[in-house]
């Protein structure tokens, strides 16, 4: 072999050994250098995550019926991301669940967003679907057939302002502080009611399954596992069969007093909304609370539609989703009188015994500024101003605690603050209105472009002392202000979950409930004050038609009406009441918007309900 | 006399002692291609007891399918060494006459696995005619480049070149033909390698490389190479591979090796394997397997063995007796070399994705067997180079 030969052979040797150190060098680049790197992208090749729903907490009435319950169906999850990309996927499921394609993909495109893994195409699919989906499962990638839990209503429309109602969590709220954790994109969660306000404990805790998967993402293997936990279930104070009736009569009552000519005008009622409460005064709890219109949270399981949201804020349906009770607040009118007629004997204003006149007409406030009063009534001591709900009686007390002090102290105003209003009431309810005491700092600064009128007159006071003016309460604030009245000075916070219990029935403690102030008040004033709101029912009284069938003498009612003005509306009507006077055991306020006289057209309600709760025929 | 003598030199084997001939194999050649191929076996099983490829139900299918191509292979090996390789030198016409008819009957015959026409259904199994043909092109290429009866000196003509290239240019046709690109290229290596070990001018390597880079860019303007396959398979020169499309099988093959860093998962517990991310993982990644089972160090030593087996082939080439024995120890060399290095770089992402097996690892008959058939033939050369040896001293001696 010639030496040339040699050489080149050598050449071949060195070629086959850079050949291996090449080699080499690249695998301790990937091994040594990237081998962690590489563990980590192998991992979450192979491994899945998933999570299990839990079974949210049911809601059980005082006499433990089932109002809300949880209920499992099959649900087909689909992620997003993957099956946007396969066009023959989503015909195949528009075919099988009977869904337009164009439906499936423009629900698919709006939740192909980054903080959404997973969302629920269809709910409550039959059988035979499921076992379709199951069995071709590998014509499905990214499609799955789930257990979700669906809200289930077993009363219908009852209640439905207090249950509230759940719905998809959003973008929004997952970035919160409130729900950062637990949370997923698709998650449903208590929007508003008591399923808002307990979310954190009816949610329960979900499941979680690590499993790995092959390269088609079918599940192989399961790494770990652990099983939901359901929520805990809430046991109400309400009576839902007392709210049945509460709320039956209230919708009949609208559609009556609809019916109902405006005095000498050919004019109706419009009564676009109304609301009851009422409250056990010794302990705060809420037997029943009504508001009208109302809504069917059927319509939010498994995702409103479009029409049904729109239907239910069009402002012609008079906004059915608030709850008038607690979430917005009204004129009083002369139902607030309690408070000046309690903060007149307070501070000497006047007495049990003085009487004051009335003419028709007060000309306390100058010639220029003529206040009357909607009847004559003549001369009146506190009793009979209650009874007849008398304007210009109240106004002079209104003046005298304006006078006092110069009204440097806004006594009027520092009662009506005693007794409640102006603040929350504190409900486990959400989006709590505190309502309206204004005052002279208010004014100034609601007013502080228009100079004129930035400053607080004697008049305002006069005006609020009947409970108009800018003085806005809920029918929830005026109940516990009459429970006040009913419980000579103790101040319940009201409430409607009675108990939270766990799964196995176990008490959640909660030492929150039966909070209680006692507001030291003048026990003898509020006697004088009682004898007066008897009157009211009684004979001459203002709610005396409304109550002449009613049987006082075995069960005495204690009650105010109001029939208060609204600039450009009809007049807002109320009726405030408790019985039996001295044991009470519930407080009855009903409000209606634009129905007119609290006397005549509100206090039927509070009368029928009493015969409800009495069992009288 | 002394022609008589000569005739005896090389073909009278059997008067020769038989405890010699036993001695005078290359055990270092042998009983590393025997380790590293059970050692293939082992891995074939890991990388199949679980996935079970093909729909087998048996988890020790491919196990047992291999160890019995091993014994086969091992057979052959021996069986080969009672032929003396001189006379296969006078008979290559016939050698190359079957290979090329073995790719002919696979464009005839054949069925497609993979988008590629490259096997044949014999009924009873299945066999990969390339796999085959490339020890028949290398004893082809090996004969018509050597010396012949009648030079007086060695020395690479301008003949030899023309005929040489046109051998291997059918052989690198037919292949092309079924397409297997993997194949072919392992055929064109081995080819120049052979012009170069020849000891051919370099004005010839030269013009090769030049008129085959002339026709590849006729074929791709021709359009019998289209855009989309050259970007398949250039996909490697991407550094961020993605892990869908085309970038998919290099993208769980690098995840699979990178991931078993220094010692690996441990035998049997390769994820990506086991659960099949890594493509063909029992085939043509088998080599994905090592290096997330057994880490850098088994796949270092894999590499290391497979280094030795070339070096020997080499080895026993340079200092083979004639050029016909040098260049078809060579030539083997060459085609265990370059699988290795198309094969393991596919998987490390240093070559474009192209199937073609690891040589002595991958599960399958053909393979394996064919492998072992080459490596009988460079113990061959050795023993015959040898026994010349001896029976030299012996003359001179007796002389």
């Amino acid at each position: 072999m010639g030496s040339n030969i040699k050489i080149r052979f050598r050449i071949i040797l060195y070629l086959l050994v850079m050949i291996l150190i090449v080699l080499i060098l690249r695998l301790y680049f990937l091994q040594i250098m990237s081998g962690e790197l590489y563990a980590e992208l192998a991992s979450k090749n192979i491994t899945r995550e998933k999570t299990v729903a839990a079974p949210r907490g049911n809601i059980y009435d005082q006499n433990g019926k089932l109002i809300v319950g949880s209920v499992p169906v099959a649900a087909v999850a689909v992620e997003p991301h993957i099956v946007l990309k396969n066009e023959n996927v989503m015909k195949a499921l528009s075919d099988c669940l009977d869904m337009s394609y164009q439906d499936i993909k423009e629900k698919l495109e709006k939740s192909d967003v980054s903080y959404i893994d997973r969302v629920i195409l269809k709910q409550d699919i039959d059988t035979a679907t499921i076992i379709y989906l199951k069995e071709n499962s590998s014509k499905f990638p990214g499609v799955e057939v789930v257990d979700v839990y669906l809200r289930k209503y077993n009363f219908g429309v009852l209640a439905s302002h207090l249950l509230g109602y759940t719905g998809e969590i959003s973008e929004d709220m997952l970035k919160s502080e409130k729900y950062g954790d637990g949370y997923e994109g698709g998650d449903q969660i208590g929007l508003t009611g008591l399923e808002e306000t307990y979310e954190s404990l009816l949610k329960g805790k979900k499941g979680k399954i690590i499993y790995e998967v092959d390269p088609l993402g079918r599940p192989v293997n399961i790494l770990e596992e652990t099983g939901p936990i359901s929520g805990n279930d809430l046991y109400l104070t309400i009576d839902i069969d007392l709210q049945r009736v509460v709320e039956k009569i209230l919708y009949q009552s609208i559609l009556e007093v609809r019916q109902k000519k405006i005095k000498n005008t050919d004019e109706c009622y419009n009564v676009p909304g109304g609301a009851v409460v009422v409250l056990n005064p010794q302990n705060g709890q809420v037997l029943a609370m009504a508001s009208y219109p109302t809504f069917n949270p059927e319509l939010f399981v498994g995702g409103i539609s479009q029409t049904d949201w729109d239907n239910l804020n069009d402002p012609e349906n008079y906004y059915p989703q608030i709850n008038r009770a607690v979430m917005s607040s009204f004129p009083p009118g002369s139902a607030i009188k309690i408070v000046p007629a309690y903060a007149g004997l307070a501070e000497d204003i006047i007495s049990e015994r003085s009487r004051l006149n009335c003419a028709g007409v007060w000309l306390g406030l100058g010639k220029d500024f003529p206040k009357s009063c909607w009847s004559s009534h003549g001369s009146l001591d506190i009793r009979g101003a209650i009874k007849n709900s008398c304007d210009i009686y109240f106004y002079q007390v209104g003046y005298g605690l304006f006078t006092k002090y110069n009204n440097m102290e806004e006594l009027l105003q520092k009662y009506l603050r005693i007794f409640g209003f102006g603040s929350l009431t504190g409900i486990d309810l959400p989006y709590e209105d505190k309502g309206l005491v204004s005052d002279k700092e208010w004014k100034k600064d609601y007013f502080k472009d228009q100079a004129g009128y930035s400053v607080w007159f004697p008049g305002d006071t006069v005006n609020m002392a009947i409970g108009q003016g800018d003085l806005l309460v809920t029918p929830l604030q005026m109940a516990q202000a009459f429970s006040i009245l009913a419980n000579r000075g103790i101040q319940y916070t009201p409430y409607i979950v009675k108990e939270i219990r766990d799964t196995e029935g176990n008490l959640f403690p909660d030492n929150s409930r039966e909070e209680y102030k006692d507001l030291k008040l003048n026990e003898y004033f509020i006697e004088i004050i009682e004898d007066g709101l008897v009157q009211v029912v009684g004979p001459g009284g203002t709610a005396a038609y409304s109550f002449r069938n009613f049987p006082l003498d075995e069960i005495p009612v204690a009650a105010k009406t109001g029939t208060a003005e609204f600039y450009g509306r009809q007049d807002y009507a109320w009726f405030a009441s408790y019985a039996p006077v001295g044991s009470p055991e519930y407080v009855i306020v009903v409000m209606l918007e634009e129905a007119g006289s609290g006397g005549s057209n509100v206090a039927p309600i509070v009368e029928k309900i009493y015969r409800y709760l009495f069992n009288i025929d | 006399m002394i022609k008589r003598r000569r005739k005896k030199d090389f073909g009278d084997f059997e008067s020769l002692d038989k405890e010699k001939r036993a001695v005078r194999f290359d055990f270092i050649l042998f009983f590393l291609a025997l380790a590293v191929s059970s050692f293939g076996v082992l891995m074939i099983y890991s990388a199949t007891r679980e996935t079970l490829p093909g729909g087998v139900t048996d988890p020790q299918y491919y196990l047992k399918r291999q160890a019995i191509w091993l014994a086969a292979g091992i057979v052959i090996c021996i069986a080969v060494q009672f032929i003396n390789y001189r006379k296969i030198q006078r008979y290559w016409w016939l050698i190359f006459i079957i290979g090329i008819s073995f790719l002919a009957a696979v464009s005839l015959f054949g069925y497609e696995v993979h988008g590629s026409k490259s096997w044949i259904d014999l009924k009873f199994f299945t066999i990969q005619p390339s796999e085959f043909s490339k020890v028949f092109m290398v004893i082809s290429l090996a004969a018509v480049m050597s010396k012949w009866k009648g030079e007086k000196v060695y020395q690479v003509t301008f003949k030899k070149v023309a005929i040489s290239s046109t051998v291997a240019l059918i052989f690198v046709i037919l292949v092309l033909l079924e397409p297997d690109y993997g194949t072919a290229l392992m055929y064109f290596i081995a080819y120049l390698g052979l012009l170069f070990l020849s000891g051919a001018n370099f004005l010839y390597l030269l013009s090769i490389l030049g008129l085959t880079a002339g026709g590849f860019f006729i074929a791709l303007k021709a359009g019998l190479i289209k855009q989309y396959q050259l970007d398949r398979i250039l996909v490697f020169l991407k550094p961020d591979v993605s892990s869908e499309g085309a970038g998919y099988n290099l993208y769980q093959s690098k995840l699979a090796i990178g991931s078993g860093d220094f010692l690996g998962k441990g035998l049997f517990l390769g994820k990506q394997t086991n659960l099949s991310y890594v493509p063909a993982h029992h085939t043509d990644f088998i080599f994905s397997v090592i290096g997330e089972e057994l880490g850098f160090l088994g796949a270092v030593l894999v590499l290391l063995v497979l280094g030795v087996i070339v070096w020997r082939c080499f080895y026993i080439a340079s200092n083979s007796s004639d050029s016909f024995g040098m260049l078809l120890s060579s030539g083997i060399g060459f085609i265990i070399l370059s699988q290795v290095v198309i094969n393991i770089g596919m998987t490390i992402g240093l070559m474009p994705i192209i199937g073609i097996p690891l040589p002595f690892l991958s599960s399958g008959g053909s393979s394996l067997i064919s492998m072992f058939l080459g490596i009988g033939l460079v113990e061959n050369v050795y023993i015959w180079k040898e026994v010349r040896k001896d029976y030299e001293i012996a003359y001179q001696e007796l002389k």
